[in-house]
Order: structure tokens, then sequence, then C-alpha cells
């Protein structure tokens, strides 16, 4: 006959029996291994700071002090690399037949007649080459280059009166520290490794019902209640752990380690969540794996916008994810406090509360009816 | 037998519109072995779900070892063993493993997994994982599992289903040495012969009722038919034709055959429990 047992007991033995069989999933244990790797050595590999000034080629000739008046003027970031023929230009810019080490994106070719022609007001062309990668912006801004130095050329001012100019930049000014881009990708790479515990979870507890042991182990002294929380305790803790070991690997803790920590946390409550619904209701591998990446694709899109410059649109940002990297990323790469980070952090709270009980009552009603 | 250790009042449980187990009424002594018996679909392991706490029956009552299964389902469950038709083992655990961590759940502190791995024959595949099994080491080791509490009452559904030989003798052997323990069995099968052996008395449950139930020896004299199957060569041709023994005219109809020539064989046979199951329902247990 049984002894009286304790609920915390039967929750340990549940969650430490759920830990063997995990590290038997050779699947499961090499992907973890491997991800973690990938991602801890990808993130070193980064360049550390952003290189601010861009290359632009340029064929020219008798122009040097125009050009060095023009570059002290507005020529913040930009490299000129003078090329002496219009083919040595092309080839560095990647259009000759040898491949260059480093593409130049830009170009700019004078005609060498350029000077005596804009002096006697006859019209002429500059060639501007732009990669297909290169922004419209910087096009625009090669083009107006070119006016200008026709224009200081000819010694006729610009037909407009030039107003003053006032920039404001809008939080805090970068320019020369500008947020390199493997302190962007931090929140990616911690979504990342929360994500790949929404898999295992939902492995674990859909072998669980389709092998139907979970019945086995409700006709002991064990209740639903503690079945549940055992799967709801093991998964956030297999996240967080995981979370934490690579953004650890990964150097995070500099700067506002409580912040990052609750963020992790919290999000390792929500991908459980998301980890029970998916193995509840997978009636087979596929289809779990399915509702794995159901919920997976949803959660990778506000780490992949952070990489992108300007604001996110609404619909990223009533993702569940999207407060949990705004924490990260304001945290960890632009010092951010409690108080700036708090609206995020409530709105991840909210999405958690709704996965984790989602997660939870789906859970229930799938074991209740097996 | 002494006192009850299952009772079973007026219980019924529908899924939807279709009536699973309708308005069952049976008790199990301590030490008594019953056999559930009935074809696919007929309700037995409703009932089993419902006696167990893994439902709660929309009508009736269910009393386990004097206690209510709806509100004492946590008390009774660490008194019980269940043994599922279904494998639900851990298979990526070994058989050593699987026993340790329901040991645990029941609460069993220092639990030795041996002797019980020893009692069904899987000792020397103790610490291989369950996986590596075959279907009958399965079914061992989950008789195994359902035994590591020492129940007082032990719910087996169909536990030697599909078995070699071997493996079924072996957990043949467990249920008689269990009963004699003093341990209720419910054993639902739908093998007659097993019942008939195994089972003190007999319950047949059909359209999630219960037909009859009585000790296998009555249902067999009450409803059975007993008879003699004579084999004789007529005219170089082997006929067979059956006497039955309950018939006024038994006597005249046994003279005559055993008088007559080309007689080759005489057999008494007893009616079974597939027959009279036949006979009170109107269908075999196998369909």
């Amino acid at each position: 006959m049984s002894a009286q047992v304790s609920r915390a007991a039967i929750i340990s033995a549940i969650i430490r029996k759920d830990l063997r069989e995990y590290s038997r999933e050779r699947f499961f244990v090499v992907i973890t291994v491997i991800s973690i790797l990938i991602y801890g050595i990808g993130f070193w590999l980064m360049p550390s700071s952003v290189d601010e000034s861009f290359a632009v080629g340029i064929h020219q000739t008798g122009m040097d002090d125009i050009f060095a008046a023009a570059m002290g003027d507005q020529g913040v970031g930009i490299e000129l690399v003078q090329f002496d023929t219009v083919e040595a230009l092309e080839a560095a810019l990647g259009m000759g037949e040898a491949e260059p080490e480093q593409p130049l994106a830009i170009g700019l070719a004078f005609p060498n007649d350029f000077l005596q022609r804009v002096a006697a007001g006859q019209e002429t062309t500059v060639r501007v080459y732009v990669d297909a990668n290169v922004p419209v912006e910087f096009q625009r801004a090669m083009e107006s280059f070119v006016r200008e130095i026709a224009f200081a050329l000819s010694g006729n001012p610009l037909p407009v009166a030039d107003p003053d100019r006032e920039v404001i930049v809008l939080g805090e000014d970068r320019v020369g520290d500008q947020v390199p881009f493997r302190e962007k990708i931090r929140p990616l790479f911690a979504v990342m490794a929360l994500v790949i515990e929404t898999f295992a979870l939902s492995a674990l507890v859909a072998t669980e019902i389709q092998a139907r042991t979970v019945t086995a182990v409700l006709v002991s002294p064990t209740r639903v209640s503690d079945f549940l929380a055992a799967k709801g305790i093991l998964g956030t803790g297999m996240a967080f752990a995981q979370a934490v070991l690579l953004l650890l690997i990964i150097g995070s803790f500099a700067n506002q380690p409580l912040i990052l920590l609750s963020a992790v946390l919290l999000g390792a409550v929500l991908v459980t969540g998301f980890g029970l619904i998916a193995g509840s209701a997978g009636k087979d591998f596929i289809e779990t794996l399915f509702y794995g990446m159901a919920f997976m694709i949803p959660l990778m899109i506000p780490p992949i916008a952070v990489l992108f410059p300007g604001t996110a649109a609404v619909w990223v940002k009533i993702l569940p994810s999207y407060g949990l990297v705004q924490a990260v990323v304001q945290s960890s790469a632009y010092d951010a406090g409690w108080l700036d980070v708090l609206p995020h952090l409530g709105t991840a709270l909210g999405w958690c509360v709704i996965a984790f009980a989602a997660g939870l009552v789906i859970l229930k009603r799938k074991v209740e009816t097996l | 037998m002494s006192e009850e250790a299952i009772r079973v009042e007026g219980v019924s449980y529908a899924y939807g519109d279709v009536k699973a187990v309708d308005d069952v009424s049976f008790s199990v002594a301590q030490g008594e072995v019953l056999g559930f018996l009935g074809p696919n679909g007929a309700g037995k392991s409703t009932t089993i779900k419902l006696l167990t706490g893994q439902m709660r029956p929309q009508s009736g009552d269910i009393s386990i070892l004097g206690m209510d299964v709806a509100k004492e389902r946590d008390k009774i469950q660490g008194r019980i063993g269940v043994c599922f038709e279904e494998k639900n083992l851990y298979l990526n655990l070994s058989a050593e493993e699987n026993l340790r961590f329901f040991a645990r759940l029941f609460g069993i502190r220092d639990f030795d997994p041996t002797p019980l791995l020893q009692r069904v024959g899987l000792a020397d595949r103790a610490g291989d994982r369950v996986k590596g099994y075959s279907k009958g080491m399965q079914q061992r080791l989950m008789v195994a599992r359902c035994l590591l509490n020492n129940p007082d009452i032990l719910f087996l559904d169909e536990p030697t289903d599909g078995l070699d030989p071997v493996s079924s003798q072996a957990i043949r052997r467990v249920i008689e040495e269990e009963a004699e323990r003093g341990a209720a069995i419910l054993l639902t099968t739908h093998d007659m012969d097993e019942a008939d052996k195994l089972s003190d008395r007999v319950a047949f449950i059909n359209d999630g009722s219960i037909a009859a139930l009585d000790t296998p020896e009555n249902l067999k004299l009450a409803h059975g038919q007993r008879s003699v199957r004579v084999r004789t060569r007529e005219n170089g041709e082997i006929r067979e034709r059956v006497v039955p023994l309950d018939a006024s005219d038994t006597g005249d109809q046994l003279k005559a055959v055993v008088g007559a020539e080309g007689l080759l064989t005489i057999h008494t046979e007893e009616a079974t429990l597939e027959a009279v199951f036949i006979t009170l329902t109107g269908r075999g247990l196998q369909e």
C-alpha cells in the first residue's frame, strides 16, 4: 500500500522523469547544443562596431581642390577613392572581368572635359554608378552632389535661397556611436533559443498524450493539476535556462541584467504556453510540428524587424514577442531603465498570461477526455 | 471471500446519445476475481474508467474500499492498481526506471523494483529501454507496474490480449497469486477460456448493460446445453450427430447410438461461456 505523498513530491517526480526522457531524445539534445554553439560563435564573429563611412569611387581630372572643398562641407562619412581611368573605376565597381575583393557600391565618372564644358555653359554628362542594393536615397544624394559640383565650378549659386537647417535627432543622437548589428541581433538569438524549447516541450507533451502514459499517471495519486504544474515548470525552466545560457555566452548581462532576466523569464513562460498548446493539439508528430511552427513564425517577426531601421508596423507591435524584444534591445543596447521598458514588459506579461492560461486549459481538457 | 471491495449501484454513462454504461450494478469481494466479459464497445473499458476515477458517472454510486470514488479519488487511487489495454509505458526509460517513477508517484520510499521484475520474468532485462521490449514483455511490465503499490483492488483490462502463451501464462499466474493474497480483481477480457479458468464469477456486459452475473459453472448450467457428439461411419461416409443430454429421450438416443454399427467416437460436450453469452445476448464475443 502506498504512503501519503505530497503534491511537491509528485510534481518533482514528473519533472525528473521528463528531464531523463528529454536527455534521451538525441534529436532535441543535439539541436539544443548545436544551436547554442552556432548562435554563440556567430555572435562573436559579427563586427562589434559600425563603420559609418562609405566609399565612393570617383574618376575626375583637375578638380581635386573643388572636391576637397565640397567634401569638407558635407562629406561626413564619405570616403572618396580616386581612379585614374573610367575603366579602373568600373573594375572597382565589379563591372570588369575580375571580381574585386571589396567592390564599391557607388561611383562617379566625370568626363575629362567636364571643367571646360561646364565653364563654357555646354551640356555634359556625369555617369553615376549605383549598386542595385544601394538605397534610392543615396542615389539621389549622389545626383545632388554632382549638381552642386557643377554649380560650384560655374560660379553660379543655386537658383534658390539656401535655408538654414536645424536637425533635431529624436532620441539619443548616435552619430559616431551606432549600435552594431550584433547588438541588434541579440534578441533574435534569445527568441530562437526560447522557441527551440517550444518544440522540445510540445514533443514531450504530445508523446505523453499520444502514448497515453498520462492516463497511467492520473490513476496514481497524481492530480491533473500536478501534471499541469510539472509540465509548466519544466517548460519554463528549460526555456529560461537555455536562453540565459546563450545570453551569457554572448555577453548580454553587462547592462541591466535584471531587466534582461525578467524579459527572458516572461519569454520562457510565453513559449511554454505555446508549447503546451502545440503538444496538446497535435494528433501526431507532424501535426505537433505544424502547430509549433505556426506559433514560432509570429514570434520571430519582431526580433527580425528590429534589425531594420525605422519604426515597426502596427501589426508587428501587437505580436506576442514584440514587448520582450523591445525590452531586450532597449536595455542591452541603449541602456534603458525600468521605467523605459516597463510598458514593453507589461505587454509581454499580458501575452504570457493569455498563452500560459490557454496552454493549461487546452492540455487539461485533452488529458481529461482521453 | 469477505467484505466488498467494489460496490457499483445503478451507474450510467453516455457519450452524447450513446449509452456506454446503462444502469449497471454489481459488487466484487476482497480476494474475488470478477470476469467482465463482452465484445468490443460493450462498455467494459468505460466501466473501468468510472471505477478508477478517470471519469465521473452521470448517475449512480460507486464505492471503492468503502469510499465514494467521486469524493475520495486521491485516497482510492493510492490503493488500486490499473493495467490498461494500451501499453502506456515510457519507452525511453528502462523497466526499472518506469517502476521507480510510478513508485515515487505512490509515495513509496526505498522502492526496490527487482522482486517485482523477477515475478514477471523481466529481472534480466531491467536496465534495458522498454522500446526494445517485445509486446509480451511490455505487457508483463504493465502488470508489474500495477502491482507496485501492493493494491487492494486490481483492474486488469485485457491483460493477455494478443500475447504469446508464455507471457499469457505468466500473467495468469500473477492474477491467481494476487487473488490468493486477498486483492479484489476486475478482469475484463473477451477470452472465454481465460475468464472461465480465472474468474470466481463472470459478468456478461452487452450494450452497456449486465446481461448475466454468476459463477461460470452456474451460468453454464443455467443457460448452456450438455450434449454428446457421436461420429459414425455409414455406407463409407463419416457422419456426425449431437445428442442433447437434457432431452426426455436422451437415454433411448444414446442406446441406439452405442448399439449401432460403424461407431467411431463418442465425446461428451459441456456448454462454453461463449455459447452461454450468445444464448443470452444474441451476439458473439469476437464481434
